[in-house]
Parts: C-alpha cells; sequence; structure tokens
C-alpha cells in the first residue's frame, strides 16, 4: 500500500513536471473546465435573477447542489481520467502490453499514469460554489455536516469512478468504449440540479441505478436539514459497491484481454 | 475560369467525403441521440420547475421559452466548427506540411468541409428534431418567410463563425495541446451562443457582452428570428450586422494565420 | 533445471466475424461467430540459463505471440510454460519482476519524459535499490552511451537513440530473463552493430537467458549459438546456427560493380563466376573454402571496382528449403526431432 502510494506520488510529480513544461496548456486546461462550468452556471444565474425560487430551491440552494456533483466529478476527472482512453491509447495500439509486464497492477498503472490537470478546474469550481452557497445560506457546520461534506465528496468520486471503471472495461470487447461510456456518464448532468424538478422516473435513475444523486442532490438536502437527506448516508455504500463491481469487471475484463490480445 | 473549375470540383469531392466519415460511426449516431435527449430533457424539466409560478419571464412564456431552447439544441451543429481538433491534429502529425504544398485555397477547402459536415450533422439532427417534438411538445414555426429570415441569418452567423475559429485555431500553432483549447471555446460558446438562455433573459450589460463575441451569431441570432422573439422587419438589419461580422472575422482569421504559420514547427520524425 | 521450459504451447485466436452495419453489430454481441487462427501450435523447447536463443520466422509465424505467452501478457490456449518455475500468465506480477521486455515495434518509455525520468519511474516500480540503480545509470552511461541522452524527452529521439534508451528501460532491473521482439527493427548498420555488442556484453556477463526475434539473419549469428526457426506457429528447427549456417549459409553471392569493362579474371578456389554484365559481375563463393575479404581482394587487385554487394541468405528462402528437406539428411539435431508435434 505505501509502495503504491509513493509510487503513485513519483508518477504525479513526473507529470506535473510535464505539465509545467507545457505551462500553456495546464493553464488552458484547468480554464477550460472553469469555463464549460461558468456556463452553465451564468446560465443559472440569469434565470434565477427572474424567479424566487426553482421548486423551493433557491439560487444558493441549487448552488450548493451544483457545487457538490461537480467537486464529485472533479475527483473523478483528476485521478480517474485515463479510463476513458484505455480502448482509443492503449488497447488499440497495443501499449496495454507494456502495463502487463510491469511488477504492478495493471489498474493502478493505467490511472497513475495520468493525472489530468484540467479536473483541476472542476475542483476550484466546486470548492468556490460549496463556499459561496455555505456562506449565503447561513449553513451551521456540526461534525455531522462536515463529515457528510467530506463523504459526498469522497463517496461521489468513488462512484464516478466505479461508473467510468464499469463502463470503460468495455473496450476489452469493443473498439471504442467511449460512447458507451458517456451514455451512463452523462446521465450527472441531471444530479447538477434538485432532483425535485424530474419526474419520479428520473430520481428513480439517479438514486438508484446510476447513483450521482447520493453525490449532489440528497447530501445538499443533508446539509440544509430538508428532507430525504438522510438517505445521503448510503452514499458511501452504493460507492463501496459499484467500486467492487467495477474492479471485478475489470479482472474479468483483463482475463479476456489475456486470451484475446489486441 | 478553368482554375475556377477544377478548385470547384475539388471542393464537390471534399464535400461528398463527409458523410462517408459520419457513417463510420454509426454507434455514435445512435448514443448521441441518446445524449441530446438526456440534455434536452434536463433544460425542458428545468424550464417548467422555472415556470411553476409565473405565466412569463422576461416577457417570454414558457411554451416560447421552450421553443427557443430546443430549437437552439436543434441547430446547435451551426457552432460546431472542427478546426481547432483538426489544426492541432495536424500540426502535430506534422500532416500540415501537406497541406501547405496543396495547390488550393487552404482556408476554402477547410470552409467547404465544413459546411458540408454542417449539412450532415444538421440532417443527422433530424431525430433529435422528432424526439423534441414528440417527447417535449417542441411546436415548430409554420411561416415560410420567417424560416427564409433564419437560413440567410444561419448561414452568415455560421460563416463568421468559422472565420473565428479559424483566428482561434491558428493559437494551436502555439500551444502543443489542443483538446483543453477545444474544451475551452466549446465551454464559452454554451452560454455566449445563447443556446441555454434568451439573449433578453439576460440584464443588458451581459446582452452587450454576449452580442460582442462572435458566438451568437450562430445560436442566438438566427434562433431569435426563427421564434419570432426577433420580429421578422428586423431581418434585413440583422443580416447586415451579419455581414459586418463575417467580414470582419475574415480580414483578422487571415491576417493571423498569416502571422501564425510562420511559427510551424514540425514535430516528430 | 532449465529458466525456461516451454511445453505443447498453442495459442488460438478468435476472430469475431462482423456484418456490415448497426444490426451486424448488435447481432455480433448477442451472437458472435468466430473464426480460429493458430497462432502458436504445440510447440517445445527449454532455455537454460546464459543461453542467447534466436526466434525466427516470417512474418506472421507467431513470433510476437509466443513472446507475449512468455511474459505473461496473454493466456495459452494450451500447453504449459515455466519460467524461472513460475507461470508466467498466473503469477504475471512475480513474473514480471524477473523479467526485461523490449517491443521493438512500441516504447515502454513515457513520450514526454526525459529519459531520466522515465527511467527513475521504472527503477522504482521493480524496487532497485538507489545505490544499485546508480551503478546501473553510470554503466549504462557508458556501454549505451546514455550520457547525453538523460535530459532529452523521448519523443525528440531518433529512432536509434530510442531504441538504445529502450534497452536501458528492459535492463536497469537486471532481469534474469530478457525477451527482446525486433529489437533492430528500422535501425541503420552501425546502431545495430552497438546494439548487439551491448546485448552480448550486458546479457552475457549477468547470465541473463536471452530470447531474441528478428528478421535480421545478421542478429543471429552475431548473437546467438542457438536458434529456433518457426512458420505457421509451428518449430521447424531448433538447432545449433552452425547447422542452418553450414546448410543454408554456404555459398554467398557477391557483385562488383566496376568502372571499365569486365576482363578475365582469375579467381581464388572456392569461387566461381556467375555471370558478367556490362560493368558489372557476380561471383559464388564458399565460404568454407574462402572469405569475402578473399575474393573482394583478388578481384579488386585485378580491375577497377567501383562498388560491391553481397547478398545473404535470405530467410523465406531457408524456411522453404526446409520444408523441401534440405535439412532431412543429416542436418536436424535430435531435439529438434523431439520438438516436432507428433502427427
Ligand atoms: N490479437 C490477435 N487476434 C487475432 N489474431 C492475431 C492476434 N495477434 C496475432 N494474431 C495472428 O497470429 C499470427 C501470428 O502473429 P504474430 O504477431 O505472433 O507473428 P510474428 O511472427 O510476430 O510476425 P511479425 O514478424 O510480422 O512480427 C498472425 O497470423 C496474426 O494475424
Ligand atoms: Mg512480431
Amino acid at each position: 500500500m505505501t509502495r503504491y502510494l509513493s509510487l503513485y506520488w513519483l508518477f504525479l510529480t513526473q507529470r506535473l513536471k510535464v505539465l509545467m513544461e507545457y505551462r500553456a496548456n495546464f493553464i488552458i486546461g484547468a480554464l477550460s473546465t472553469i469555463a464549460l462550468q461558468a456556463s452553465s452556471i451564468l446560465a443559472i444565474w440569469v434565470v434565477m435573477r427572474q424567479v424566487p425560487d426553482l421548486n423551493g430551491w433557491t439560487y444558493d440552494e441549487i448552488l450548493l447542489v451544483y457545487g457538490l456533483i461537480t467537486l464529485a466529478k472533479s475527483i473523478n476527472h483528476m485521478f480517474a481520467d485515463n479510463l476513458w482512453t484505455l480502448g482509443r491509447q492503449y488497447i488499440r495500439s497495443g501499449g496495454f502490453d507494456r502495463f502487463l509486464v510491469r511488477p504492478i497492477d495493471p489498474l493502478f498503472h493505467l490511472l497513475a499514469d495520468r493525472f489530468c490537470q484540467d479536473g483541476v478546474g472542476n475542483f476550484l469550481v466546486g470548492v468556490a460554489l460549496v463556499v459561496k452557497a455555505s456562506v449565503a445560506l447561513g449553513i451551521q457546520w456540526t461534525l455531522l455536516k462536515a463529515l457528510m461534506l467530506v463523504a459526498a465528496v469522497v463517496s461521489g468520486g468513488g462512484i464516478f469512478i466505479a461508473l467510468n471503471l464499469l463502463t470503460c472495461v468495455t473496450s476489452f470487447w469493443i473498439v471504442d468504449s467511449v460512447p458507451v461510456t458517456r451514455l451512463v456518464f452523462d446521465n450527472h448532468l441531471f444530479a447538477q440540479y434538485p432532483l425535485t424538478i424530474y419526474p419520479k422516473a428520473i430520481n428513480i435513475l439517479l438514486t438508484w441505478i446510476v447513483p450521482y444523486g447520493l453525490a449532489s442532490f440528497y447530501p445538499a438536502s443533508y446539509l440544509l436539514d430538508r428532507s430525504l437527506g438522510n438517505l445521503a448516508w448510503a452514499a458511501p455504500v452504493a460507492a463501496a459497491l459499484l467500486l467492487f463491481l467495477g474492479y471485478r469487471f475489470w479482472q474479468f475484463g483483463l482475463k479476456h484481454y489475456g486470451s484475446t490480445g489486441t | 475560369m478553368r482554375a475556377l473549375r477544377r478548385d470547384l470540383s475539388i471542393y464537390l469531392s471534399i464535400f461528398g467525403m463527409t458523410p462517408k466519415v459520419f457513417m463510420a460511426y454509426q454507434l455514435w449516431f445512435w448514443i448521441g441521440l441518446v445524449l441530446n435527449t438526456i440534455g434536452m430533457a434536463i433544460l425542458v424539466f428545468f424550464w417548467r420547475a422555472v415556470y411553476a409560478d409565473t405565466d412569463s419571464v422576461a416577457a417570454l412564456s414558457l411554451q416560447q421559452t421552450l421553443t427557443y431552447i430546443l430549437l437552439a439544441q436543434i441547430f446547435f451543429p451551426l457552432t460546431d466548427v472542427d478546426l481547432i481538433f483538426d489544426f492541432g491534429f495536424n500540426l502535430r502529425e506534422g500532416n500540415i506540411i501537406h497541406f501547405l504544398l496543396r495547390p488550393i485555397n487552404f482556408q476554402g477547402m477547410y470552409y467547404v468541409q465544413n459546411l458540408s459536415s454542417l449539412m450532415m450533422r444538421l440532417i443527422l439532427q433530424i431525430p433529435i428534431a422528432v424526439v423534441a417534438t414528440l417527447l417535449f411538445g417542441l411546436q415548430w414555426p409554420t411561416d415560410p418567410a420567417t424560416w427564409g429570415a433564419f437560413a440567410v441569418s444561419a448561414l452568415l452567423g455560421f460563416t463568421a463563425l468559422f472565420f473565428f475559429h479559424w483566428f482561434l485555431a491558428c493559437l494551436t500553432f502555439y500551444t502543443t495541446e489542443v483538446w483543453g483549447l477545444g474544451v475551452l471555446i466549446f465551454g464559452m460558446s454554451l452560454f455566449l451562443s445563447g443556446s441555454l438562455v434568451p439573449l433578453t433573459m439576460m440584464p443588458g450589460w451581459l446582452q452587450t457582452v454576449v452580442l460582442s463575441i462572435p458566438f451568437a451569431q450562430a445560436i442566438a441570432v438566427p434562433v431569435s428570428l426563427l421564434t419570432g422573439i426577433t420580429p421578422l422587419i428586423q431581418a434585413p438589419l440583422v443580416w447586415l450586422t451579419q455581414l459586418a461580422w463575417v467580414t470582419g472575422m475574415w480580414l483578422v482569421s487571415a491576417l493571423f494565420f498569416r502571422v501564425a504559420v510562420r511559427k510551424v514547427t514540425v514535430q516528430g520524425g | 533445471m532449465s529458466v525456461i521450459e516451454v511445453e505443447n504451447l498453442t495459442k488460438v485466436f478468435k476472430i469475431p466475424q462482423k456484418d456490415p452495419g448497426l444490426g451486424g453489430a448488435i447481432k455480433g454481441l448477442f451472437a458472435p461467430r468466430f473464426q480460429s487462427k493458430t497462432a502458436v501450435d504445440r510447440i517445445n523447447f527449454r532455455l537454460d540459463r546464459g543461453e542467447i536463443v534466436g526466434y525466427i520466422g516470417v512474418n506472421g509465424a507467431g513470433k510476437s505471440t509466443t513472446i507475449k505467452m512468455l511474459t505473461g501478457v496473454l493466456m495459452p490456449t494450451g500447453g504449459s510454460i515455466r519460467v524461472l518455475g513460475r507461470d508466467p500468465h498466473r503469477q504475471r506480477i512475480d513474473n514480471a519482476r524477473e523479467i526485461g521486455v523490449v517491443f521493438g515495434q512500441r516504447t515502454q518509455l513515457w513520450w514526454d519524459l526525459a529519459l531520466i525520468e522515465s527511467l527513475n519511474l521504472i527503477a522504482r516500480m521493480y524496487d532497485v535499490p538507489p545505490a544499485r540503480y546508480k551503478q546501473m545509470l553510470d554503466e549504462f552511461s557508458q556501454t549505451l552511451d546514455l550520457g547525453s541522452l538523460l535530459k532529452v524527452p523521448v519523443r525528440n529521439m531518433s529512432l536509434g537513440q530510442k531504441m538504445r534508451s529502450e534497452l536501458a528501460a528492459a535492463l536497469i532491473h537486471e532481469p534474469k530473463v530478457v525477451y527482446l521482439d525486433e529489437p533492430t527493427i528500422g535501425l541503420d548498420l552501425i546502431v545495430k552493430e552497438r546494439i548487439r555488442d551491448f546485448i552480448k556484453a550486458e546479457c552475457g556477463s549477468k547470465g541473463m537467458t536471452v530470447m531474441l526475434t528478428t528478421h535480421d539473419l545478421g542478429d543471429i549469428e552475431q548473437l546467438c549459438r542457438r536458434v529456433i526457426i518457426i512458420d505457421e506457429g509451428r518449430v521447424i528447427y531448433d538447432g545449433p546456427i552452425e547447422t542452418i549456417k553450414k546448410k543454408f549459409g554456404k555459398f554467398r553471392e557477391i557483385t562488383f560493380e566496376t568502372t571499365g569493362l569486365v576482363p578475365s579474371l582469375s579467381l581464388p578456389p572456392g569461387c566461381e563466376l556467375l555471370s558478367t554484365g556490362d560493368r558489372k559481375v557476380t561471383l559464388r563463393f564458399d565460404r568454407i573454402q574462402t572469405t569475402a575479404s578473399q575474393v573482394a581482394s583478388a578481384v579488386m587487385k585485378q580491375i577497377e571496382v567501383r562498388d560491391f554487394s553481397l547478398s545473404e541468405p535470405d530467410l523465406a528462402n531457408i524456411v522453404k528449403q526446409i520444408y523441401n528437406g534440405a535439412l532431412d539428411n543429416g542436418g536436424v539435431e535430435p531435439e529438434a526431432a523431439d520438438a516436432r508435434p507428433a502427427p
């Protein structure tokens, strides 16, 4: 474990060196995600100037929801973005073999191979939104609430990573897994807003099937002492379960790769 | 004259190639449909919630707003210009040399290519239009005159945006990673094109800002004409403004390209 | 005990048959149809400690597939492999610690990192003790002339520089077993020579067991005492390179381009005239009786030579001749006879 941590650190510092070499790209990368988020947030701002609330959620409350999902997403974006490229950059080119002749876990190697700087932009946006919302709403922070915040972000990140893992592993069978991953991943966009604005089916989808809601709407409800908030404690369980399934599926895919190659 | 004919025939064959490339991505097509449906669903439910307690926002009814938003989604390909990834890719692979060596106007070639892609993309939006109509109750404008005004405005807006993208793509001569630049521009265009919120809902200063950046020319301006938010009477004025945009952007982009191309260093061996 | 033991090793690829279009893709998802392709077919061999063995065959013969199975990347369809007593696929990570691999066609270095950074990472991955790592770096700076390359990112390297770096990366942890899949592909003669010398010195002195695939018979001649030739996944020869050389390398052709017209030449023994053209003469000589330099100097004494070239025996040709029974009366070593799959 410590060996992997110190290896990760080494990978990370190397990656940062490369990024520093391409400083312009680093800044553009971080800015790009900020711009993407700014577009949506600006739109929310414009609209919420016109109406007092959205299904009982005020502007700042919506920002809290939006900020939480952005933080969870940024965890995935920073540390697991390389999953997206598994098929295109590693399997198709045969570069994946290089992971298999090394004495470390190939999944670890894949994730450590590229820390994604663009995620830093998301992280900053998420932090800014949560802080802004918390101040504006005057949230009374208790130990439990602080714990919930951390749990929501970490397990939210876990949910993102696990769902991406589950879908990216398909690149062991199909040439390009990106469409499949997008199909699941894009559902997180629903969770940028309070789930109460959607019909029941979408609520069920976002809570029980692709549980991005557990990373934003439910913890936000908890922090705001709203109903349904306690469901947020399910997030760590869901994350652990999905990560377990994801890793098993990864191993299954790896076995398949071992028998077919590229 | 013969040279023009030859150029045209080259352009024509470039025009014809794009659909074939698209057809190779069938899976993407279906999944794109689902992704678009998700995107539209979020917008529609969001706006329904906005209008839950009120009949009009900034003088627009729910139906008007939804028509605007859904049409903006359907015509969103108007903002889709591939230049940045294309430039970046060709620069990195060293292919840029081949392009610079070809005996044909580089910008003209790309314009035709992108126009062809646009047609193709718009055709591929038909299923999305169907979903918008059946699932989300999009009401289509029926007046042929507005459609005509829209078509002219859309083409002008797209052209202005093409030149603007050309200008931005020249930045790839200076930065090596293009992905971030592409996402940055996409991110900005999302809001600045006016596809998320009708311009009339924005505070005055924001409208000014949005209208002084070319993205809005391709979505907000033509779609406002189409939905009647901008009265038809004003169409000629709108076109003239857009024409000015096209000219300005063309000059700026051609100039920057000339400067940037001197930077070409061909990577890889 | 042998370092590598391979018994009846077989790999069958199932290649999915795709129908065009989305319908075909969906059908393929639920009721896939496969075509089988036997890339490696019941091969047997053993490699002892310190052996450097050439593994050769024409394109698509199954060399890379074998190497992938030996390294643990691919799982065999049948048969068994033991590398240092382990099953490389089941005990992949343990096995990986002991082996070094170069896939000549692709890099294992980080494209954007300076070579030294890549090597640092790799050394850490293999838990090379820092002191030892430093020693190795110094050694490679000498033997591979890496000194000036350490700070250069791989993307800015020439092919030859890249390959030298690859070798350093594959050997920095002093593996016991080394697999080199086409390590000289695309390199010019001088770089090739240097890489051969390095492999010979480095692997020889440390008693590494090396398996080398290549299309360049020169590599084999210089590095290996033993070759295994495979074709369509089967071993068709396993034995000393000498036999192959004697059988197929006995004669060489040498062509001279001359400045003037070719007079009648007097030739050393073991050498005969094949053809004369306008300012061109082709000779064939027996390498046991004479050498290229003897032939060349004899000719050069008599005429002014503008250029000359020597043609190597070509692998595809050798394979064809083996099939035609070139080795049947005599040449084949007993172990090679064993290696042949039972009918
Ligand atoms: N992943 C795969 N799936 C299906 N068939 C494969 C796969 N990999 C290799 N093959 C087939 O197996 C056969 C042996 O391939 P292999 O790569 O081992 O040849 P090779 O001897 O290394 O050839 P070369 O000299 O060209 O590198 C070939 O016919 C190839 O098409
Ligand atoms: Mg090969």
